[in-house]
C-alpha cells in the first residue's frame, strides 16, 4: 500500500452529475517525477477527475492518498496546502487586474505579507525559464486566451506546486513555446515534481508522457507506457467503436477559384488593440464562395482583432470591410449577422454561448432562428439534431450548458455557428478543447460547407495541422500583418513556421 | 476545527421554495422579537394581527396589485436590469389616467374613458421606464441610480399639479384634485369589505397571460433571460442589445402605470398631496415580492399573498395604535436580510470539518 514514490493515489472515485455518470469508480496513480498523460475524447470524465483533485467537486465516494496519506480535499486552498494545482482549461483569472497582482492574490492565500518585488523577481525569473513574454503590469482581460493560460501556469508554479495538473492548457500554445514547455517540464520532474497532463491529443501525450491513463464515459480503460503501444492502440482504448470515425480523410474535391465570386474582401484594414497600438495593421485578403482561407500564426498577433473587427465587435480606424461587395465597415454586429455570418469566438464561454441557458436557449436568442413567438419544436428539433450529429453529452435540450463539459459546451457552440453559416463563417480556433473524434467531425463539416453549400470560410486557427489541412489558401499573420498568402499546392510546413515566428 | 465554503454545482434542492418560506417565517419571527423587546408588544397580540392580516379581505387589494407589480418586475429582473422605479412608474399612470377622467370628455362614455384612461397610463408608465432605458443602453448610466431618481420627479410633478393647475373646486380645504366622475370608477365586486374591482381582476389575469407568453415564448424572452446571464454572447448572437435594455424597461415600466391607473379609478378616485404618503409604496413592496418570487412567475400571486397579508396586519397595528406605517417597513426590512443571509445557502455549501 504505502510505496514511497507514489505522490498522489486515488481509490475507486465515483462522480455523478444529474443524468450522467461522470467517474465511475477510478483508480489512478501518479508516481514522484512522472509526467502522467491523460487521455479521453471530450466528457470522459478527465476534467472531472482533476476538479475533483482540485477541490472544486466533491466526490459521491472514494479516497485520495497524497504521499500515502488519506486526504479529503473540498477546496482549492486544501488542494494547494497539499502541494496540488491546477491549470484550467478556461484560466481562473481576475481581468480587472494585472498579471501581477492575479499571482499575488494567488499568494496571499498561502502566505500573508509576501513583498511584492520579490513576486515580480520571481516573475520574471520563471517567465524566462519558460521563454514566456508576459508583461506583469498588464491588465489580464487584454491577453488572448493562450497568454492568460501560461499566466495560470506562472501562477501553479508561484504557489510552489508538487503537483501540476495541466487541463488542455498546452494543446494550443505555439509550437516553439510548446517545446520549451516540454522542456520546463521535465526539469520540473527532475526537480521532483510530477504533472498530469491532461489532453485529448494522442501524439502530444505520446511523446512527453512517462505513463498513459486512458478513460473512456467515466471508467479507467487502461494505464501504459508510450513506448508500449502505438497511437492506434490508444485510440481503441479513447474511442471504443467510434474508433472508425477518427480519420483523416476531410474530402479531397479540387477548389477552382470562381471569377467575380468574392464574398469577403478586406482592403488595407487597421485596427486598434486593447492596449492602444495598432493590433492589425493593413491586413489584405478576399474570400470567394465555396473557398476556404486559413490565417496561422502565434497567438496574439492580431488574429483575434482581426476576426472581431470583420464581425463589428470592434472598430476599424482606417480601410475597408466588404462582404458580398457591400461595405460593412464598423456596422453593427446586428447587420452583419443578418447577411447570414456565423461566427466562433475566442473565449466561447464569455462570448459564444450563455453558460446558465439550455441548448434550447442558446440556439433560440439567435436573431436568425427566432424573432417573436418561437416555435419551440422546431428548435428542439434543431437541438436534438445538433446533439445526434456531433455526440454532445447532455442529459437533455433543457439542461443548463455550465453543467456539461467544457468539450461539450465547445460543441454546441460550433455545432450551431455552422448550422447557421449561410454566406461566411469566420471560425476562430473553432476545434479548440475538442477531441480527435469531433475536431475530425467538424472539419469535415467545415470542408463540406465550402464546397456543397459555397460558404466562404475564414479559418483562424493557432492549430498548424488544422489550418494545413483544411484550407485553399494559408495566410499566415504575424504581429499584425498577413505576411504571405500562398495557395495550397505550393505550402510548405517548415516555411510557414518560419514565417509565423519572424520578427 | 474548520468551516470551508463550497460554491454548490447544482442549487439546493427545493431551494426556491425553502429559501423563500423560511425568510418570511425568520423575517416575521425577528419583526416580533425586535417589537417585543424595544415596545414590549407581547408576541401574542402581535400573532393576532399577522393572522387578522392573512384572513382580512382588504388584503386581496394588495395581493392584486403587488401580483401586477411583481410580475412587472421579474420581466426587468431576470434580464438583470434593476427596475427600482415602480413607485414613480405607478406616479406617473396615475397622472395619466387623472388626465383622462378630470379633464377631457372621454369620462363621459364608461368603457372608452376607463379604457383610455389605461392605455395613456401605459403610455406614461412605459415612457417613465423607455428614459431610464435609453439613459443605461446609450450613455451606460445605471438604471437603479436613475429609477430611483425618477421615482421623486414622478413625485413631485404631480405633487405640482395637485397644489396649482389640478387643484379642485371641492376640495374643503384639503390640497387634492375633485373626484373623478363616478362614470370611471371600477366597479367593485360585490362582497361586503372587499376593496378589489372586477377590473382590477381582469388586468392581474391579462397581465399574467402576457408575462407568461412574452417570458416562456417569444424570442424577447429567451433574449431577457440570457441578458440577465451573458450580455456579452447576446451580442455577438447578433442581437441588440440596447434595444432589449430599452424594450425591458419600457415594458416594465408600463405595467406598473397601469397600476397607477388602477389605483385611483378603483380605490382613491382622487389624488391628494403629498402624493408619497397616499399611495401605500406599493412599488418598493413589489421589489421584495419579486426577490422573494426567486424571479418565478408561478410563486409571484404566492409571495404577493403573504406580503399583502403582512402589510395588511402593519396597517392593523397602525389602526390598533402600536406603531405607524413603519411597521410595515420593519418586515420588509426583516424578511429582505434574513432572504439575502439565506441565499448564501442556497448557492453555496457550508461544512464544518473537525480535526
Amino acid at each position: 500500500m504505502i510505496n514511497d514514490n507514489v505522490i498522489l493515489r486515488v481509490k475507486g472515485l465515483t462522480k455523478r452529475f444529474p443524468g450522467v455518470i461522470a467517474l465511475d469508480n477510478v483508480d489512478f496513480e501518479l508516481r514522484r517525477g512522472e509526467i502522467h498523460g491523460l487521455l479521453g475524447e471530450n466528457g470522459a470524465g478527465k476534467s472531472t477527475l482533476v476538479k475533483i483533485l482540485y477541490g472544486i467537486y466533491t466526490p459521491d465516494s472514494g479516497e485520495i492518498y497524497v504521499d500515502g496519506r488519506r486526504v479529503t480535499i473540498t477546496s482549492p486552498i486544501d488542494a494547494l496546502r497539499h502541494g496540488l494545482a491546477l491549470v484550467s482549461q478556461n484560466p481562473q483569472l481576475i481581468d480587472r487586474l494585472t498579471v501581477a497582482e492575479n499571482l499575488i492574490l494567488g499568494l496571499s492565500k498561502l502566505s500573508l505579507m509576501t513583498p511584492i518585488r520579490k513576486v515580480y523577481g520571481k516573475l520574471r525569473e520563471l517567465s524566462e525559464e519558460l521563454g514566456i513574454e508576459v508583461d506583469p503590469n498588464i491588465e489580464v482581460w487584454k491577453l488572448s486566451y493562450t497568454q492568460k493560460q501560461l499566466v495560470e501556469i506562472l501562477k501553479a508554479l508561484l504557489l510552489g506546486a508538487k503537483v501540476l495538473m495541466i487541463d488542455e492548457a498546452t494543446t494550443l500554445l505555439p509550437l516553439n513555446e510548446k517545446r520549451r514547455f516540454y522542456e520546463f517540464m521535465r526539469r520540473f520532474t527532475l526537480d521532483g515534481g510530477s504533472v498530469i497532463l491532461i489532453t485529448h491529443k494522442i501524439r502530444e501525450a505520446l511523446e512527453v508522457s512517462d505513463r498513459i491513463t486512458v478513460l473512456r464515459l467515466g471508467k479507467v480503460a487502461g494505464t501504459v507506457r508510450p513506448n508500449e503501444v502505438s497511437i492506434d492502440d490508444v485510440r481503441v482504448m479513447m474511442f471504443g467503436e467510434r474508433v472508425k470515425e477518427v480519420s483523416h480523410y476531410i474530402g479531397k474535391q479540387i477548389f477552382t477559384r470562381p471569377k467575380d465570386k468574392v464574398v469577403l474582401e478586406v482592403r488595407d484594414l487597421w485596427v486598434l488593440g486593447d492596449h492602444g497600438t495598432y493590433a492589425v495593421r493593413g491586413v489584405d485578403f478576399r474570400v470567394c464562395k465555396g473557398e476556404i482561407l486559413g490565417i496561422a500564426g502565434i497567438a496574439g498577433n492580431g488574429q483575434n482583432e482581426l476576426a472581431q473587427s470583420i464581425m463589428g465587435l470592434r472598430k476599424a480606424i482606417k480601410g475597408k470591410v466588404l462582404i458580398d461587395g457591400y461595405d460593412v465597415t464598423n456596422k453593427d454586429v446586428v447587420k452583419i449577422r443578418e447577411l447570414g455570418v456565423g461566427y466562433i469566438p475566442d473565449s466561447p464561454l464569455k462570448h459564444g454561448v450563455a453558460p446558465d441557458g439550455s441548448i434550447e436557449d442558446n440556439i433560440a436568442m439567435l436573431p436568425c432562428i427566432a424573432k417573436g413567438i418561437i416555435r419551440w419544436s422546431y428548435v428542439r428539433a434543431l437541438a436534438e439534431k445538433l446533439i445526434s450529429e456531433y455526440d454532445i453529452m447532455t442529459p437533455s435540450t433543457k439542461t443548463p450548458i455550465k453543467l456539461l463539459s467544457g468539450g461539450n459546451i465547445m460543441k454546441v457552440l460550433v455545432s450551431r455557428e455552422l448550422s447557421i453559416a449561410k454566406k461566411l463563417l469566420i471560425a476562430y480556433n473553432p476545434t479548440r478543447a475538442l477531441d480527435e473524434a469531433t475536431a475530425m467531425k467538424v472539419r469535415r463539416v467545415i470542408r463540406r460547407k465550402a464546397r456543397e453549400e459555397g460558404i466562404a470560410i475564414l479559418l483562424i486557427s493557432e492549430d498548424l495541422d488544422e489550418v494545413l489541412q483544411l484550407s485553399d489558401s494559408v495566410a499566415v499573420m504575424n504581429t499584425g500583418r498577413i505576411v504571405s498568402v500562398i495557395p495550397k499546392e505550393k505550402v510548405v510546413r517548415e516555411e510557414i513556421e518560419k514565417l509565423m515566428v519572424a520578427k | 476545527m474548520h468551516v470551508t465554503v463550497i460554491k454548490r454545482v447544482k442549487p439546493l434542492p427545493f431551494g426556491n421554495v425553502l429559501i423563500p418560506s423560511l425568510s418570511i417565517v425568520i423575517g416575521v419571527l425577528l419583526a416580533s422579537l425586535v417589537l417585543y423587546i424595544l415596545m414590549g408588544i407581547s408576541p401574542t397580540q402581535f400573532f393576532t394581527y399577522i393572522g387578522e392580516g392573512f384572513i382580512s379581505l382588504e388584503t386581496l387589494r394588495d395581493f392584486i396589485l403587488l401580483t401586477i407589480l411583481g410580475t412587472a418586475l421579474i420581466i426587468s429582473f431576470k434580464g438583470a436590469v434593476w427596475n427600482i422605479g415602480a413607485e414613480g412608474q405607478i406616479a406617473m399612470g396615475m397622472l395619466a389616467a387623472a388626465y383622462v377622467a378630470l379633464f377631457t370628455n372621454l369620462s363621459s362614455s364608461p368603457v372608452l374613458g376607463k379604457i383610455m384612461m389605461i392605455v395613456l397610463a401605459l403610455i406614461l408608465g412605459g415612457m417613465w421606464g423607455l428614459i431610464a432605458g435609453i439613459l443605461k443602453a446609450y450613455l451606460a448610466i445605471d438604471e437603479v441610480a436613475s429609477t430611483l431618481i425618477m421615482n421623486y420627479i414622478a413625485y413631485y410633478i404631480l405633487n405640482y399639479l395637485v397644489r396649482g393647475p389640478w387643484k379642485g373646486k371641492h376640495t374643503y380645504g384639503y390640497i387634492r384634485t375633485d373626484l373623478i366622475p363616478e362614470s370611471v370608477h371600477f366597479s367593485t365586486l360585490p362582497i361586503r369589505g372587499i376593496t378589489v374591482t372586477y377590473e382590477e381582476v381582469l388586468l392581474l389575469i391579462i397581465t399574467l397571460v402576457f408575462a407568461y407568453i412574452l417570458l416562456y415564448k417569444t424570442a424577447l424572452g429567451v433574449r431577457i433571460r440570457i441578458l440577465g446571464s451573458n450580455p456579452e454572447a447576446l451580442k455577438v448572437a447578433g442581437v441588440n442589445v440596447k434595444l432589449l435594455t430599452i424594450t425591458l424597461l419600457t415594458i416594465s415600466g408600463a405595467i406598473s402605470g397601469m397600476v397607477g391607473a388602477a389605483q385611483l379609478a378603483g380605490y382613491l378616485h382622487r389624488i391628494s398631496y403629498p402624493i408619497e404618503t397616499h399611495t401605500p409604496y406599493l412599488g418598493y413592496t413589489a421589489i421584495l415580492v419579486a426577490w422573494l418570487s426567486m424571479l418565478d412567475l408561478r410563486a409571484v400571486p404566492i409571495i404577493a399573498f403573504i406580503i399583502g397579508s403582512l402589510n395588511q396586519a402593519g396597517r392593523l397595528l397602525q389602526i390598533a395604535g402600536v406603531g405607524g406605517i413603519a411597521m410595515t417597513y420593519l418586515f420588509i426590512g426583516t424578511i429582505l436580510v434574513t432572504f439575502t443571509v439565506l441565499r448564501v445557502f442556497s448557492e453555496y455549501k457550508i461544512k464544518i470539518i473537525r480535526g
